[in-house]
């Protein structure tokens, strides 16, 4: 599904990732756990493409890093669902509209199916009753549910996460992890980047630690932080 | 979809409206520029064709001509030039006398020197320089004719004229459709910077460069369209005023009117592919 092969990611003379190899499988959880700086958010730009490794290969499905048409980028994008930290919704638009915009950018389904799929994926976050709601109307837990039904709304086979919780107070952050791994449990494969700990042990799944660019072990749930961020 | 790309082109408009006005009126400005001189080439080439229509060869007959020996050449003359008047000595003779205005000058002419002719109103085909000259020639060959007038000089000026007015329009033209493709390649450079966020959260989501660009390129072609009518508006207000003033002003043709507004359209169409392809590279991610 996504593998590394020995990708080194520089930025001008700093160094992001360090020969990193790392695999996942369909339907597979994989949290990076790692402080600030370590190279978790250029793991998922190199997923999704926005960035290229300096050295190595990168591979999600049957798309390879290298010189991806910009054609075939947003066709790999279409493929994913991503959730953001700071959420990335689009102010001017109702929750329903940010959904429904998922929907209409992955081009596979009809007008007419548009509105019940934004339904759907709405009444899987609870958020159903803000649907008229504009972004800037809703609470930062809230907001991450939004987000993660505009992710979710095309059923990806891989969900991207970003610091999901990273602006959420604990209740809210809960309810997203809650959240996140009933739609890992619904088949989609997981792939988390997170300072914090908790989120890892959470969501009970393979933990990768990241340290300045690079892999430094392999663990179970257990072997994560037991709690804090990791700094 | 459609709608959905339309509602979107709308929502940028309304978002953006202070762009979108200022590029409306620059538009207007320039498409109103572009259709005054259109309006006044159209009149002038009306002019110039009524002119051109009343151009006609004289054709100078030797006196010797016997009636029957005309009459063959004013048959051949209208089978291949056009159609023929007859103008014989007497009447020239009175024509000149009334163009005089005093007939009684003539009185002490004692013979009439004017020959009779034939007045040839040329085919359209051959209305131009070039082929009014080979028909003067091949005129002249007839041995009943003793000279063919034509005003060679006039007639080749009229023409130079027409051409100056059409390769003025075209400059014109082209400058302005230059103006329009500038004016909107800038208005939608910054409309798409000022929506920068949501097309770089577009660009994440996966949307291809058509999906982003379709509802900008709309809102450029609406702009245009509207502009061109608004300048359409201004030409027919101008018009009116001055045809008061001036006799048998005419109001460009709708033909040309819808071919003014679909050109303004089209540069609008290709001024947003230009713009885009180039600012959508740099903005998404």
């Amino acid at each position: 599904m996504i593998t590394f092969e020995r990708v080194t990611k520089r930025y001008g003379e700093r160094l992001a990732l360090d020969d990193l190899s790392w695999h996942m499988d369909e339907g597979e959880a994989v949290v990076f756990l790692g402080p600030n700086g370590s190279g978790k958010t250029s793991i998922l730009r190199l997923v999704t493409h926005e960035i290229q490794p300096t050295s190595g290969v990168a591979t999600v499905g049957t798309f390879r890093s290298g010189r991806l048409s910009r054609g075939h980028r947003a066709l790999l994008r279409r493929t994913l669902g991503i959730v953001y930290e700071d959420f990335r919704l689009l102010n001017d638009r109702t929750v329903f509209e940010n959904v429904a915009l998922a929907v209409r950018i992955a081009g596979r389904f009809a007008e007419a199916n548009v509105a019940p799929r934004v339904q759907f994926a709405l009444e899987e976050v609870g958020l159903l009753s803000k649907r008229d709601a504009f972004p800037t109307e809703l609470s930062a837990g809230e907001k991450q549910r939004a987000a993660i039904a505009r992710a979710i709304v095309n059923r990806p086979a891989v969900i991207l996460a970003d610091e999901p919780t990273g602006a959420l107070e604990e209740r809210s952050a809960a309810e997203v992890i809650a959240l996140l791994k009933r739609i890992h449990g619904e088949g989609a494969a997981l792939l988390v980047v997170t300072t914090r700990a908790e989120v890892a042990i959470a969501l009970s799944t393979r933990v990768l630690h990241l340290a300045q660019g690079r892999l430094e072990s392999a663990a179970s749930p257990a072997g994560a932080a037991p709690t804090g961020r990791v700094r | 979809m459609h709608a959905f790309y339309l509602r979107e082109a709308a929502r940028s408009f309304r978002q953006h409206r202070g762009l979108a006005y200022t590029a409306i009126v620059s538009l207007t400005a320039a498409l109103t520029l572009s259709g005054v001189l259109l309006l006044l080439t159209h009149n002038a080439r009306v002019t110039l064709r009524l002119i051109g229509d009343r151009r006609e060869m004289v054709v100078y007959l030797k006196d010797e001509v016997p009636s029957s020996q005309r009459d063959v050449l004013i048959g051949r003359l209208t089978d291949l030039y056009g159609a023929v008047t007859y103008v014989s000595k007497e009447q020239a003779w009175q024509e000149f006398g009334r163009q005089l205005g005093d007939p009684s000058l003539l009185e002490a002419v004692d013979d009439n020197p004017l020959p009779g002719s034939l007045r040839v109103k040329l085919k359209p085909e051959l209305l131009n320089p070039a082929a009014m000259e080979q028909a003067a020639n091949q005129i002249s060959q007839f041995p009943e004719v003793d000279e063919v007038r034509y005003g060679q000089e006039w007639v080749r000026r009229l023409d130079q004229v027409g051409a100056i007015l059409v390769k003025g329009t075209l400059a014109v033209g082209a400058t302005v459709a230059l103006a329009i493709i500038f004016i909107l390649y800038n208005t939608l450079r910054l409309t798409v910077l000022a929506r920068r966020p949501q097309v770089e959260i577009m660009s994440r989501l996966g949307a291809t460069d058509r999906f982003i660009a379709t509802p900008f390129v709309l809102e450029a072609m609406f702009e245009a369209a509207l502009s061109a009518f608004l300048a359409l508006a201004l030409i027919f207000g101008l018009q009116q005023v001055m045809a008061a003033r001036v006799v048998g002003l005419v109001f460009i043709p709708p033909a040309t009117a819808l071919a003014f507004v679909g050109t303004a359209i089209a540069c609008a169409w290709l001024a947003a592919m230009l713009a885009l392809s180039r600012v959508l590279r740099a903005v998404g991610p």
